[in-house]
């Protein structure tokens, strides 16, 4: 396994910490998703893996080798940009071409090598278009062929998607996914959408404030997120702040039991994903009553906006599910089961 | 647009052209004094100043050589300049792009006087090639702005694209820095070519007497009245200027050299 | 195929990294020496000969006394004799650029305005008009305007020919213009006068306060005032409560700019103005290269003209910063 190694990264600029010390790996052929909002520090990271920062501290090793002071254009890490970043002064096929030329490869070996890229992004006969006359979802093609065409060894993506509308974007993710297993390359995307990061990787690093908060496969970081950063991030959930007594967690004068294990009178605070918690008409453990506010029906879910003693909560239900019939001002209760609830520590504030 | 609008536009535009228009119907002039509207019209003047009459025409020959020599030598010394203030933006850089507008910010007469003295203590009063660099000096600040214009419209991640594609900092300038910034460079060029033309203080200074430009030339005959092949001369140079301006709004982006809003279109 | 031609194979080796590094040093350096060469030095030595001392009969020599200095703001013969004559000239300097930069920049803004509107590709046209007309020698346009106001041929002529000028002496204004000096007994008479310097010293400057204004007037953003109209504003409210308040920066930036520009220029002054109202810039010329032959006063009359222009860039300056702050 020679995958990319970073140990004690980090980077600052001025007075302002952008990448706190992180250890990460990168496993060989595997692609991974660097996700978190803007300013987390993810395409700090991303750049400093291309060589386009240096860090302030730490090692970057692939494989055996430090490379953590090679400059970027002698690692030749294809990247692709989020404005894409392809030269207008140059046909699309000598953009592909770029690397090729000046790396020494003659002329015409190197834009027939072109024309084969172009035709693995689908782009056959657009070789001597300009970058002008592109659509977006073509701009996005000729760059990742242009990344490519220098056979990186590491292949990194910035925001690659955000320059598309909606609809190509999901298109885009599954097609770039599928290129990247035929070609086996290890693969760095950076991105503040979950969807996109739970789409195309094998492992999502998701960041914040400069901090890497978890390291997981995509099921594990949506069904097990280690903190409620992570949980808030990725999907949708339900709050609420409490303590933790033994066996359960007081919510105002609300107990909720929960397997967890915490210090007594420790602050806690619990989360639920709204397709974990349901409808109830029985009063039992862990089901509070509820008053429905709003009713949100999308077609594949329904939404069902309550207020409880305990703050506001979403329960949702996938189409087809037969669950009580609802409207605005019904009273109901709610039921969050115990080994869906899941609690995590809480600074006092 | 309003009706209001249109005249004042209009108005503005008739007093513009209002000293052109003479200046031009006098070149017509039979004779040999200035009239408007002209007398007995001929285009023999023309032949006057192009061809036949030596005054002018060595005039223009002095005019053209110093005209193209400064304008190579602005842009050949502001290209680096622009380009140290571009890629480092370190203090010194910005001194020296400072230093090198200087010329341009004050009265021209003082630079004028300026350089007078300092070509004749070294030697270079009355030649061409001191009235060349002169030129260059005053007129330098135009291209370092749209250089400085042209390097700040490249898109840094262009460069890190080139890098990370295995571009040195000497590839990356030469296949993405020096496309891009190529219509600028000539828009400067052509600027200082133009204002060069029709420069008269400085080129006065430093010319001492020795040679005449076209615009000298006219000066020293203002005191023996006009005659018309001076007009021709002032056509001459508004049609180079309306030529070489016609050409860097073709194939420069003109509004936006002269700092319009991009987004707006 | 032709665009690859440039992009081209290059060694690279660690040697050429480091020598890069030097060449960047020796660029500074090669640079910086042209720079004080000829950007500095031609303004030390203006400086320094200011200071120097005329022969009777010869030229001058190196020196350092004041008397240049109390020459130009009391005259030489003083405390016994006082005289302002130089410092009339530099008043006139002032006087002249003043009125001509103020009426150029008003007369420019409304065009300005009117022009931003204008399609991208027609506002490229109108650049065209005016670049050439701004880069047209002052010797250029001081013919025109020297023709259409002579007497001869031009607009006395024409007032003449069309019974203009019968009728102003019929309405009684014809002894007006006699008295601020813009007619003869006979006719009207545009120059010399300070109408006709004014006047082609803000021609002069026009496509520069056009040029000038155009950046900060393309950027307004016109939804400002499509707010305010929707608010119910009249459109002169609009003008005056938001698009002047905007640009009275770069407004006033611009006049000083022309201000300064105008300081220095020579050629109107000497064909227009009569002889009593010469100016600075036009002694400097006589001293230095004209009949008086006094390099070291006109040297100090320069640095005194250098120092009011440097003055005003510098509060021009300071408005540039107050405007970008915003």
């Amino acid at each position: 396994m020679s995958g990319l190694i970073l140990s004690g990264v980090s980077k600052t600029f001025g007075n302002t910490r952008a990448v706190e010390p992180t250890d990460l790996t990168f496993a060989k052929g595997q692609l991974t998703a660097l996700l978190g909002p803007s300013g987390c520090g993810k395409t700090t990271l991303l750049r400093m893996i291309a060589g386009l920062e240096n860090p302030t501290r730490g090692q970057i090793k692939l494989g055996d080798d430090d490379i953590t002071d090679l400059p970027a254009h002698k690692r030749k890490f294809g990247m692709v940009f989020q404005s894409f970043a392809l030269f207008p002064h140059y046909t699309v096929r000598e953009n592909v071409a770029y690397s090729l030329i000046i790396g020494g490869m003659p002329k015409p070996t190197a834009l027939e090598k072109a024309e084969s890229l172009l035709a693995t992004v689908q782009l056959n006969g657009f070789g001597d278009r300009r970058v002008g006359e592109l659509s977006g979802g073509q701009r996005q093609r000729v760059a990742i062929a242009r990344a490519l065409a220098q056979e990186p060894q590491v292949f990194l993506l910035d925001e690659p998607m955000s320059a598309l509308d909606a609809k190509l974007r999901e298109d885009m993710q599954v097609e770039l996914r599928l290129l990247q297993q035929r070609l086996g390359i290890t693969t760095i995307v950076v991105t503040h959408d979950q969807r996109e990061a739970m789409t195309m990787a094998d492992t999502i690093v998701v960041m914040s404030n400069g901090r890497v908060e978890q390291v997981a496969p995509p099921q594990e970081i949506y069904h097990r997120p280690t903190n409620a950063f992570v949980a808030d991030f990725i999907g949708k959930a339900n709050f609420f702040d409490g303590l933790y007594k033994s066996g359960g967690v007081m919510i105002g004068s609300q107990a909720l039991e929960t397997p967890a294990n915490f210090a007594p009178d420790s602050p806690v605070r619990l989360a639920i994903r709204p397709e974990s918690a349901c409808l109830a008409r029985e009063p039992g453990q862990n089901r509070i009553p509820a008053v429905v506010g709003f009713v949100r029906d999308l077609g594949p879910v329904r939404e069902y906006h309550l207020t409880t003693d305990i703050g506001p909560i979403i329960v949702e239900y996938a189409a087809g599910s037969d669950e009580q019939k609802l409207t605005a001002g019904d009273k109901t209760l709610v039921h969050l089961p115990a080994d869906a609830l899941r609690v995590y520590p809480r600074t006092a504030a | 647009m309003r009706i209001g609008g249109h005249i004042f536009i209009a108005l503005a535009a008739l007093v513009l052209a209002l000293p052109i228009v003479v200046v031009c119907g006098a070149a017509l002039n039979g004779g040999r004094s200035m009239f408007f509207p002209p007398r007995d019209p001929t285009l023999a003047r023309f032949g006057e100043f192009f061809v036949s009459e030596p005054v002018w025409t060595n005039a223009l020959a002095n005019s053209i050589i110093v005209a193209f020599g400064a304008a190579t030598l602005a842009v050949l010394i502001a290209w680096p300049v622009a380009y140290l203030l571009w890629s480092s933006g370190s203090k010194l850089s910005k001194v020296l792009a400072g230093l090198g507008s200087l010329p341009f910010a004050v009265p021209p007469i003082v630079i004028g006087v300026g350089l007078g003295f300092f070509w004749a203590f070294t030697g270079g009063l009355g030649h061409v090639w001191s009235g060349v660099v002169s030129h260059a000096i005053l007129l330098m600040a135009l291209p370092l702005v749209t250089i400085s214009i042209g390097l700040q419209s490249i898109d840094r991640s262009h460069l890190d694209a080139a890098a990370t594609m295995g571009a040195t900092e000497q590839i990356a300038f030469r296949t993405v820095v020096l496309p891009q910034t190529i219509p600028y460079t000539i828009s400067g060029f052509f600027f200082v070519l133009v204002l060069s033309f029709n420069e008269f203080i400085v080129i006065f200074f430093v010319s001492a007497s020795s040679y005449a430009t076209v615009t000298l030339q006219i000066f020293n005959s203002l005191r023996n009245g006009y005659t018309p092949t001076m007009a021709v001369a002032a056509i001459t140079f508004l049609v180079v200027s309306i030529l070489v301006f016609a050409a860097v709004a073709r194939w420069g982006d003109l509004p936006r050299l002269m700092g319009a809003d991009q987004s707006k279109n | 195929m032709t665009v690859a031609e440039d992009i081209d194979v290059a060694a690279d080796s660690p040697a050429k990294a480091t020598r890069g590094l030097t060449r960047k040093g020796a660029l500074y350096g090669v640079l910086s020496a042209l720079m004080v060469v000829f950007c500095v030095v031609p303004f030390i030595l203006v400086i320094v000969i200011s200071f120097g001392r005329k022969v009777e009969g010869a030229a001058w020599v190196w020196g350092f006394s004041f008397e240049n200095y109390q020459r130009f703001f009391v005259g030489t013969l003083w405390p016994d004799e006082v005289t302002f004559l130089y410092l009339q000239q530099l008043g006139y300097s002032f006087y002249f650029a003043i009125i001509a930069s103020v009426l150029a920049v008003l007369t420019a803004l409304p065009f300005t305005l009117l022009l931003t509107r204008l399609k991208r590709s027609t506002q490229a046209i109108w650049l065209v008009f005016i670049l050439s007309s701004l880069s047209m020698s002052e010797v250029f346009i001081v013919m025109g305007w020297d023709i259409l106001l002579s007497n001869n041929s031009g607009l006395p002529k024409l007032f003449q020919v069309t019974g203009t000028t019968q009728w102003l002496k019929d309405v009684g204004w014809f002894q007006s213009l006699r008295d601020i000096g813009l007619a003869n007994p006979r006719n009207v008479k545009f120059k010399p006068s300070e109408f006709a310097t004014i006047l082609t010293m803000s021609y002069l400057v026009w496509p520069y306060a056009v040029i000038l204004l155009y950046p900060a007037l393309s950027r307004l953003d016109p939804s400002l005032s499509e707010a305010a109209r929707t608010m119910g504003a009249s459109r002169w409210t609009v003008t005056r409560t938001v698009t002047l308040p905007s640009i009275r920066l770069p407004l006033m930036g611009t006049t000083l700019l022309l201000f300064v520009f105008l300081l220095g220029s020579y050629v109107t002054i000497s064909v227009f103005a009569t002889p009593d109202k010469q100016t600075t810039a036009v002694a400097i010329y006589s001293n230095i290269r004209g009949s008086n032959l006094n390099a070291p006063f006109g040297s100090a009359q320069a640095v005194i003209l250098l120092i009011s222009a440097s003055i005003c860039l510098y509060f021009g300056h300071l408005l540039n910063r107050k405007a970008e702050a915003r």
